[in-house]
């Protein structure tokens, strides 16, 4: 445990995720309401970083701001170095929305071709690299089957394989294991740990504690905007309880506080 | 390079979705069933058959194609927003304009392949009733001329399909895009009518006096009715191949402008 603390301490000198006083909210005047409130996360390169919050926390609205679809407030946003509005990185990202949608009548072979063909991808490397996702997500069979026919888990898996397409050094996932049964859950946390053996920098929001717990080295919780953790799993659960526990009672805490 | 490919692959894959909708089918079979009662509707009249029969045909293409824009057009530009399948596009190195564009050109290929088949369509049934009654052919008729008023129609289209990407840029609603791009398609169709009874008639009723409004009203919204020319190709009129090039820069130019205006929107729009 120890070492792998150290670890983390010398990769956050180069951050490859950095928010930094990251504000946002939605409407204006009486009606507005402050999604994210003055929030700071660092992530280095090769961390899992899990994004914790009861539903409306921000989780989203931090995604989203972070992939330039929001214009924050005020604050920055920085991804492998590059100012997010301004420089351009989303080549070496990869996404994953909450809830994947694709266009209904392209195959799933046709759908990752045209992100890969939008990341720059080469014809030699698409041909290379779809057939092995389409095989390593279980979809090889429904390659070549419109996409509007998939179940949920299936969108998911192709959500998924739409993210690596272009081999990103970022992943950011929006929920990755919403909707899904026992047994896709399970494919994609052995994803999510696989990525993590390859080294890639993981950000996840997820309501799945026990997902949060299996694969992030760090955590960040959010309510009602406001960022009330952030920093080492295991220093979140330093009192000796798990993880269900300790969230809900820092969560029920800050809303007490809030009413007061 | 890559922008241009960007735009290349959006638009085809665009074009393919709309391709695959069985909406796209139903519509074109419906206006091939239309453009065939050319052959039943054509027999009510007892004089000038060959002209009705140019004019329905013409008409069926056109009807046709403003229900494509704005049903199927504004559907897949609808689903991107309300579907969220927008964050699947933008997350990668793609800009607004870019995105903007491709979807266009889609909806522009599908349009076009709409308007070939029914273009075709119509002109076999125009070629039955004209030979069936060889007397009523108008005497400077020329299929050469039908071609351009199909070419106008596809214009007028491609506009209106601009005007409708504009109101999807800045709508809160794509029903509000819809009821935009509906009005502005009547007052682009009426404009030209309205300005010739303002500028030439002192008795314009409540719009007196109002020249200089409705002159400036008439540069902004698009004249669709110039790209009208069922009349010329019905009636074998001259049609001259300058005022065509004029009327294809236009639509194209126009429609140029209006991606652009719609790409500075769409960028003040928050993707929630």
């Amino acid at each position: 445990m120890f070492k792998r603390m150290n670890m983390t301490h010398d990769k956050s000198t180069s951050p490859i995720i950095e928010i930094s006083r990251l504000t946002k909210g939605f409407g204006t005047g009486r009606r507005k309401n402050q999604a994210v409130d003055n929030i700071s996360i660092t992530i280095a390169r090769g961390e899992v970083f899990g994004f914790l919050g009861p539903n409306g926390a921000g989780k989203s609205t931090t995604i989203k701001l972070l992939l330039g679809f929001l214009k924050p407030d005020s604050g920055s946003l920085g991804i492998l170095g590059k100012i997010v509005g301004q420089d351009e990185f989303r080549h070496r990202i990869g996404y994953l929305s909450e809830f994947p949608f694709f266009y209904d009548h392209l195959t799933a072979r046709e759908t990752l071709r045209l992100s890969g063909r939008l990341s720059g991808m080469s014809k030699q490397a698409m041909n290379q690299r779809i057939p092995m996702l389409l095989e390593r997500m279980n979809l090889a069979n429904a390659a070549d089957r419109r996409v509007g026919g998939f179940s949920k888990g299936m969108k998911q898996r192709l959500g998924m394989a739409n993210a690596l397409v272009h081999d990103p050094e970022v992943l950011i996932f929006d929920e990755p294991m919403s909707g899904l049964d026992p047994v896709g859950r399970h494919q994609i946390k052995k994803l999510i740990a696989e990525l993590k053996q390859e080294g890639k920098t993981i950000f996840f929001s997820s309501h799945i504690l026990s997902d949060i717990e299996a694969l992030c080295d760090r955590i960040g919780i959010i309510n009602k905007g406001v960022l009330l953790y952030s920093g080492g799993l295991e220093e979140f659960l330093a009192a000796g309880v798990g993880l269900e526990e300790r969230f809900v009672s820092l969560i029920e805490e800050d809303n007490r506080a809030s009413v007061a | 390079m890559q922008a241009l490919r960007n735009i290349w692959f959006l638009a085809l894959a665009t074009c393919t979705e709309g391709v695959r909708h069985r909406a796209l089918w139903a519509i074109v079979c419906l206006a091939v069933l239309l453009t065939m009662a050319n052959l039943g509707v054509t027999t009510l009249y007892s004089w000038d058959l060959g002209k009705v029969s140019v004019e329905f045909g013409l008409s069926a293409v056109a009807f046709t194609g403003l229900l494509l824009v704005f049903f199927l057009g504004m559907k897949i530009l609808a689903d991107d927003l309300e579907r969220s399948r927008i964050f699947m596009l933008l997350s990668r190195p793609v800009s607004i304009w870019q995105y903007l564009t491709g979807k266009f050109l889609g909806l522009a290929m599908i349009l076009l392949l709409a308007t070939i088949i029914l273009g075709i369509s119509s002109a076999l049934s125009m070629q039955y009733v004209l030979w069936q009654y060889p007397i009523y052919v108008p005497p400077n008729f020329s299929w050469l001329t039908y071609l351009m008023a199909i070419v106008c129609q596809y214009m007028s289209l491609v506009v209106v399909l601009a005007v409708s990407v504009l109101c999807f840029s800045f709508a809160s609603q794509p029903f509000v895009a819809l009821l935009l791009a509906v009005s502005s398609y009547l007052v682009g169709q009426n404009m030209e009518l309205l300005r010739r009874v303002v500028v030439e008639n002192p008795y314009a009723g409540a719009l007196t006096g109002q020249k200089n409004l409705v002159i400036a009203l008439s540069w902004l919204f698009p004249n669709l009715s110039l790209f009208d020319k069922k009349y010329v190709a019905a009636y074998g009129m001259a049609f001259s191949s300058q005022e065509f090039l004029l009327l294809c820069l236009y639509g194209i130019s126009y429609s140029a402008l209006l991606i652009f205006l719609a790409t500075l929107l769409f960028k003040r729009k928050e993707l929630a």
